[in-house]
């Protein structure tokens, strides 16, 4: 499996941050960074990844399933992550997830068929402070509203 | 004084009152019992009756929907004192469904010359599938008469179940629990 | 930092070496700490919360499994606290296990019942509905339940570290964590079943064993595998004169709880639908049932009338019978039959090494050796799948005291993955592939040399010359295929040696001498199958043989009987480090005689007296006669493993160098015997291949 020159780059960068014999800690990284790059996780870069790292392909699986920011299947354009954890529940996040599903007409890990957006329902990402709050791919949004959330999802339309 | 005066001078009128008193006595219970109904059982010319729960034969018994309910987990063999009941288990397949369990008895043997129907099988089981029943005519001409298998001993299937599960194996899927 | 440190548990004084650790500190007070996840020998791991206790001066409860001892400690372990997190944690394993302990199959001896019995609540505050999930199937021999999981982490860490395999692993978090094989939905492994022995519950249950009995409806028999010539004691489960389980759970033996797949399952040969039960007499060309009386009669005349003629004899031994069969056969060919032509098939040049290690004490390496000793150089074997035991040892060994690995193979092992260096050589390089490492080796302390039959004859003194340059002390072990090769090489099944290694007046011939003698007029065959693989020369020899089926070899016979294995008899066997150990008979199989005593039969037939025909006064004889077997009784009759003594004198060297060409079966494979046992016929894995570095 062939990478970008970039991203090979930082791969083997990787490799040599981890004390001898624990190469096997480049998993969690390297796959993120390899997320972003080809769409998901999938089954090729699984091994890829398991090849490099000197591990068992499962133990990658491993790493997929308790990390819930791997995903093995493609996600829409813009992924729209709305905490519904305690802070951001008691601000409304629960309401803005409803109202999420609603206008976007997808359910949780589910992407709208233009491939533009996915919806998910994720756990506390430390913006509490901030409540309620929506994380659209790495960019954070505060205090939310049901009509910010629409502004936003529009203003992503039209960005395409 | 007085009382030894009177029995001395009066013996053989004490004496009559006496047995007549005692054959009253006696009689009344003869013709209260006249009144009472018969408990005199007339087997063989008619079936006995038993208390509920009287320990006789036993009884595997059988689900609403006709499984077996024993799902040969030898708790039944390990309680028993007399060391008498022996079991094979298998495994519940898909297409043909025995019991209500993962497993059920291939083989289930009680041998009625060591049982002592203590009822302690019956105490041990998980899932009330071996009772004691009433029957008591166990004997015979010889010992290996007295082991009875499980065909000896299973519920009637009641009426409208299917027994045993046959599932079309097309049709077959998930299952085994 | 002094040398023992002190602590109180619950009242009591304790004292244990620094960095003990405390699960394991009281014990020897007769304290329990109960646990799921901690297993002597494996990393620890701190996930089941059973062991918790009360340590003064910290807040918390703490995990004695990992808590290492120290000076002037408290702790207490008998306290409502404890109590009542010991409850709890019962409670929450509980939340989502199916109370379906009488359909469990390790129901009766499962550590979460003992343990609910013993410290958990009567009751459970969960009244939701449990959540219901298919068992699966993982290969014939794994199955897996996951709500009875408890998510201990000893399956997965047995199979990674025990078998260093990995084929196991832990996916998702939390309730939703569930363990997972390999190959997405199968397994790919050793199929040793390592996991489903150490799981503290059910959720791992052995397909072999599935739903057959109930671990107290069983008859425990312990004895020695059958398989190749580690000689790992395996306890076997028998109930109605069947053999259902094998495992070692009591860690008794020399292998500990170690098993591999032959260990462990591939005992059901002894009720295979093939079968000989009862002797095969030739008659009209055709083999057909006969009572033994005719059977021995028949063998009896003939030979008699061929000795009366001066013809010759071939005979041919067993590397599966006891001690005791062997020095009696060799007895009877040598002593009735007159003959010297006696052999068996060979797979480690055992005579050589002894010989070159002759007047030397402390040189033969046995099975703890490789667990122990600082160093181990592996030469010409891939010892994962030839010797499995060896192979767990030098993995433990590595694991617990950093041992230094050495691999000289001609393709990659599995013990690559943990050697200080491997070397590859063509066939005939064995020795010259040594010197690559002949400086690694001269810096170890001390070493344990295992080599297989690429080393033999000349090629072993030569080994033992390069061991001698090193400068350290350096012990030996020849690598053996079955479980009494040792044990018929020390008893004497050689042309030129008898027992003891004595050399013998007038030498007989090989097995490959005896088969390709054109004039060869009786061939008697105990437990070998030697046409397997060569052809008979000679025209029409009167062929007898002894065996459990009918094999290549018994279909040319004329007589053949019977024979009880080795699960089926008592005596010792050997195991290739020179360690006797004891067979325990766990079953008898309609219509066959173990092999001794049809030699006591066809002796008496044939008026002769070798004496008694009982495994333990023929020990007694073995102990009198044979070099190094005047081993202790106790150490045997406790079913303990006694090292021969390290011989001490010449053995003669073979008249003729005969190349020794041993098995080198796999983990799936065990010579003739193998192909009836239907577990190692059913794994996806059979028949397996070596040096494909798994």
């Amino acid at each position: 499996m062939t990478f970008s020159p970039a991203l090979e780059a930082r791969f083997a960068k990787l490799l040599t941050i981890y004390p001898e014999g624990r190469q096997r800690s480049a998993v969690v990284p390297m796959l993120m960074y390899a997320q972003d790059e080809v769409g998901c996780v999938t089954r090729e870069l699984v091994e890829e990844v398991a090849r490099r790292c000197g591990v068992q392909p499962m133990q990658v699986d491993e790493v997929i399933g308790y990390y819930s920011m791997l995903h093995t299947k493609p996600l829409g354009k813009y992924h729209i992550q709305v905490c519904t954890n305690i802070s951001c529940l008691l601000t409304g996040g629960e309401e803005l997830y409803e109202h999420a599903k609603k206008t976007l007409g997808i359910g949780n890990k589910e992407v709208t068929p233009d491939g533009l957006f996915s919806l998910e329902e994720v756990e506390c990402m430390g913006a509490c402070s901030w409540a309620p709050a929506v994380e659209v791919n790495y960019d954070f949004h505060h205090h939310v509203t049901c009509e910010k959330l629409d502004r936003l999802i529009e203003d992503l339309r039209k960005l395409k | 004084m007085k009382r030894t005066t009177l029995e001395f001078r009066m013996p053989k009128v004490n004496e009559v009152l006496g047995s007549a008193a005692a054959i009253v006595k006696g009689m009344s219970v003869t013709f209260r019992e006249m009144m009472q109904p018969t408990i005199t059982d007339l087997y063989p010319d008619a079936p006995p009756e038993f208390e509920e729960r009287y320990r006789g034969k036993h009884v595997l018994q059988r689900d609403e929907n006709g499984l077996e309910k024993c799902v040969a987990c030898f708790l039944c063999a390990a309680a028993c004192p007399a060391n008498c009941i022996y079991i094979e288990a298998a495994e519940n397949t898909d297409a043909k469904r025995i019991s209500g369990g993962e497993r059920y008895a291939e083989v289930y043997n009680i041998d009625y010359s060591r049982c002592i129907f203590c009822g302690y099988c019956v105490e041990a089981c998980p899932t009330d599938a071996i009772t004691h029943g009433h029957g008591f005519e166990l004997a015979g001409y010889s010992t290996s008469d007295l082991v009875m298998r499980k065909e000896d001993m299973l519920a009637p299937v009641p009426e409208g179940a299917h027994f045993p599960l046959l599932v079309p194996t097309a049709v077959a899927g998930g299952g085994g629990h | 930092m002094s040398d023992i440190v002190h602590l109180t548990v619950d009242g009591k004084a304790i004292e244990a070496p620094p960095g003990t650790l405390l699960i394991n500190a009281v014990k020897r007070a007769g304290i329990e700490i109960p646990a799921f996840c901690y297993y002597d020998g494996l990393k620890l791991q701190a996930a089941c919360r059973m062991c918790l206790v009360e340590v003064e001066k910290t807040p918390k409860l703490q995990v004695a499994c990992t808590l290492p001892v120290a000076e002037g400690m408290v702790v207490h372990t008998d306290t409502p606290t404890v109590h009542e997190a010991r409850k709890g944690m019962v409670e929450f394993l509980l939340t989502n296990h199916p109370l379906d302990c009488p359909v469990c199959d390790k129901g009766g001896e499962c550590e979460l019942q003992d343990m609910t019995f013993r410290y958990g609540f009567g009751e459970s505050r969960f009244l939701e509905q449990k959540q219901h999930i298919d068992e699966k199937q993982w290969s014939a021999v794994v199955y897996f339940d996951r709500p009875r999981c408890i998510n201990c982490y000893r399956c997965i860490r047995v199979c990674d570290e025990g078998m260093g395999l990995t084929a196991l692993g832990i996916t998702n978090r939390g309730v939703l964590a569930e363990i997972i094989p390999n190959e997405h939905d199968h397994l790919n492994c050793d199929e040793c079943g390592m996991c489903i022995d150490i799981c503290p519950v059910g959720a791992l249950t052995s397909g072999m064993y599935r739903y057959k009995t109930r671990p107290w409806e069983m008859k425990h028999v312990g004895t020695i595998c059958t398989h190749c010539s580690n000689g790992c004691k395996t306890t076997l489960g028998v109930r109605n004169d069947e053999i259902i389980r094998g495992n070692n759970r009591d860690r008794s033996g020399l292998n500990g709880e170690f098993l591999c797949i032959k260990g462990r399952y591939a005992f059901d040969f002894t009720h295979h639908a093939e079968r000989l039960q009862s002797p095969l007499v030739r008659r009209n060309g055709k083999l057909e049932a006969a009572s033994w009386s005719e059977a021995l009669a028949e063998v009896a005349k003939n030979w008699t009338a061929i000795k009366q003629r001066g013809g010759r004899f071939g005979v041919i031994g067993s590397t599966r019978t006891t001690n005791e069969e062997n020095f009696f056969l060799q007895k009877f060919a040598r002593q009735v039959l007159g003959t010297n032509n006696i052999d068996h098939h060979r797979s480690g040049d055992v005579p050589t090494l002894l010989d070159a290690l002759s007047g030397r004490t402390d040189a033969l390496a046995t099975t703890a050796d490789f667990y122990e000793r600082k160093a181990v150089l592996i030469v010409g074997a891939d010892l994962s799948q030839e010797q499995p035991f060896l192979a767990w040892q030098v993995r433990a060994n590595v694991r617990h005291h950093n041992a230094h690995i050495y691999v000289a193979t001609p393709g990659p092992v599995r013990e690559d993955r943990v050697a200080a260096a491997s070397v590859r050589y063509q066939e005939g390089g064995e020795l010259a592939s040594l010197e690559n490492l002949r400086e690694k080796l001269r810096a170890e302390p001390e070493l344990v040399v295992a080599f297989g039959d690429a080393i033999q004859g000349d090629a072993v003194r030569q080994l033992v010359n390069f061991g001698d340059s090193l400068g350290v002390p350096v012990k030996y072990v020849a690598l053996l295929d079955y479980s009494n090769s040792r044990g018929a090489l020390d008893m004497g099944l050689l042309p030129h040696l008898g027992p003891g290694y004595h050399a013998v007046d007038t030498p007989g011939m090989s097995l490959a001498a005896m088969l390709a003698d054109e004039s060869l007029d009786a061939l008697w065959v105990v437990g070998a199958n030697p046409l397997g693989r060569h052809v008979l020369a000679a025209s029409k020899p009167f062929v007898v043989v002894q065996d459990l089926f009918l094999t290549d070899t018994a279909e040319h016979a004329a007589v053949v009987f019977p024979a009880a294995s080795a699960y089926e008899k008592s005596g010792t066997v050997t195991n290739l480090c020179g360690e006797v150990q004891r067979l325990e008979a766990a079953i008898k199989v309609a219509g066959t005689k173990p092999d001794l005593e049809i030699f006591g039969l066809l002796a008496r037939e044939m008026g002769a007296n070798l004496g008694i025909w009982q495994a333990s006064k023929i020990f007694e004889e073995i102990r009198g006669s044979v070099r190094g077997y005047n081993i202790p009784l106790p150490i045997l009759t406790t079913g303990g493993a006694a090292q021969t003594a390290a011989l001490n004198g010449h053995v003669p060297a073979p008249p003729r160098a005969e190349r020794i060409q041993a098995a080198h079966n796999t983990l799936f494979t065990s010579g003739s015997l193998g192909q009836f046992s239907r577990t190692l016929q059913v794994v996806l894995e059979a028949p397996g291949a070596l040096y494909q570095g798994r």
